[in-house]
């Protein structure tokens, strides 16, 4: 099963279930890639990506939705992105983030920080890092600041700066004004049936 | 009612060597809560046409018409989403999504709401910190699309706005595209599509608008009558993008298939 984490975004990975659903949820991988004039190592990232977060499994060259992918194609937009947390915040890179984070006193990671987690969990080194972080982005498990150079934790949604001001990285510690979320989730409260992810 | 009309516009320009015409008698409409597609070879004057639609650009001859009052400047109520995203790279995307809002001459607390607001819609939570050089083509027209909606158009523009994006990616958007347009919730209530892709136009289109080649006229509307999601795949939807792609390559009505009375063209 996949481990890897393939250079793959999430816009991408939607495309490939809206696709397949288009196909009625199960079709063969050569006929999905052929109905958009692709070749079939050009899904499989997308396609390795939905495995991962068990939205599809692949038997015998066909894929099919799992019950949670069906869901997720039937969903509006924003509810994707919740269902996709979920299932991203069991995988082991994530989860690693997601501890490094919360165990550091200071709740953020330097990019070197996190190009080691990356590099020890995913053993690639070929700038994963950016896609990893937008990940995180997609599904509001963590934040970058591209300025600063610093993972942080996910902001609460209902804390907006107004359009055209940019906030300073967060002092140690120091919640943003109006800021109101609880720190990111223990991986431990994360699990729940059915949420084995193989891992090496 | 018909929420844009285009009354029998011409389009030409001036050069050196003469005049150039783009287009000639161009006469449509588009109802509210429609989705159109304008279809036809490079060089028809699509991205022209929706210029002028826009109000970017004057028609030569004929007029435009937003709930029946004509176009003559840049028109409230229509927003714009670019091939090419047209992201300013120095501000970030929440910036980005302001800009339409801040240009309009809006108050900060409105504009931090709307931006809230369509960047939730648009699935760019999270990203509110991020440049475009960050993130991934698809997120980037995410972006121009949470830019045109936070002005709340009536009528969304959108000059081939899949091009520039990987087939996923691409499948992706236009499934997003299709879920805003149907919340009644949301803006806008119609779109206007410009797109070279005939598949495409077909998969998301209530009805497909056909140009010719340079100057480029009406060739016909072509109706899409299929239930959402299409199967690209289907018969019916094989024989309308067939349809399409004769009109156009043939430049003109094709012959009626042999026995049949009525004219193919609608």
């Amino acid at each position: 099963m996949a481990t890897t984490y393939p250079k793959c975004n999430p816009t991408e990975m939607l495309g490939l279930l809206v696709l397949l659903n288009d196909h009625k949820g199960s079709e063969d991988v050569a006929r999905l890639a052929d109905d958009l004039d692709l070749e079939i190592d050009e899904i499989f990232p997308a396609l390795e990506y939905a495995e991962l977060l068990q939205f599809v499994r692949v038997t015998d060259g066909r894929a099919t939705f799992t019950d949670l992918g069906r869901k997720l194609v039937a969903a509006s937009i924003r509810e994707r992105k919740s269902i996709v947390r979920e299932q991203l915040r069991r995988t082991p890179l994530f989860r690693t983030i997601l501890r490094a984070l919360e165990a550091n006193p200071e709740h953020r990671l330097t990019d070197e920080e996190f190009g080691h987690i990356i590099a020890f969990t995913t053993a690639r080194t070929d700038g994963a890092e950016q896609n990893i972080v937008n990940w995180g982005r997609y599904a509001d498990l963590f934040r970058y600041d591209a300025d600063s150079h610093l993972i942080c934790p996910a902001r609460h949604p209902a804390y907006r700066k107004g359009a055209g001001g940019r906030s300073p990285p967060s002092s140690p510690g120091a919640e943003s004004p109006g800021e109101s979320r609880a720190p990111a989730p223990t991986p431990e409260s994360s699990r729940g049936p059915g949420s084995a992810v193989a891992v090496v | 009612m018909a929420i844009i009309r285009v009354d029998h516009v011409d389009k030409s320009f001036p050069t050196r060597h003469g005049t150039i015409s783009i287009m000639q008698d161009i006469a449509f409409e588009v109802k509210d809560a429609d989705f159109l597609a304008i279809v036809g070879p490079s060089g028809c004057g699509k991205s022209t046409l929706l210029r002028l639609i826009q109000g970017l650009d004057r028609p030569t001859s004929g007029a435009i018409y937003f709930r029946d009052q004509k176009v003559e400047a840049v028109a409230q109520g229509m927003a714009m989403v670019f091939q090419n995203f047209a992201l300013f790279p120095w501000l970030t995307v929440s910036e980005n999504v302001a800009f339409g809002l801040e240009a309009l001459g809006w108050e900060s607390d409105r504009i931090a709401s709307h931006v809230e607001r369509y960047i939730s819609v648009t699935g760019l939570d999270g990203f509110e910190e991020a440049y475009p050089r960050e993130i991934s083509g698809g997120m980037r027209q995410r972006v121009g699309l949470a830019r045109a909606l936070a002005v709340e158009p009536a009528v969304l523009l959108m000059d081939e706005p899949f091009s520039a994006l990987d087939a996923l990616t691409a499948e992706g958007l236009r499934e997003e595209v299709l879920q805003l347009w149907r919340d009644p919730n949301l803006p806008p209530e119609a779109v206007i599509l410009v797109t070279h892709n005939i598949e495409e136009a077909i998969q998301l289109a209530d009805r497909v608008v056909v140009l010719s080649r340079r100057p480029g006229h009406v060739l016909a509307e072509v109706p899409v009558d299929l239930p959402r999601p299409r199967d690209r795949k289907s018969g019916p939807f094989y024989e309308l993008t067939d349809r399409v792609y004769s009109l156009i390559t043939e430049g003109g009505v094709p012959p009626p298939p042999p026995g049949s009375s009525s004219p193919s063209a609608s």
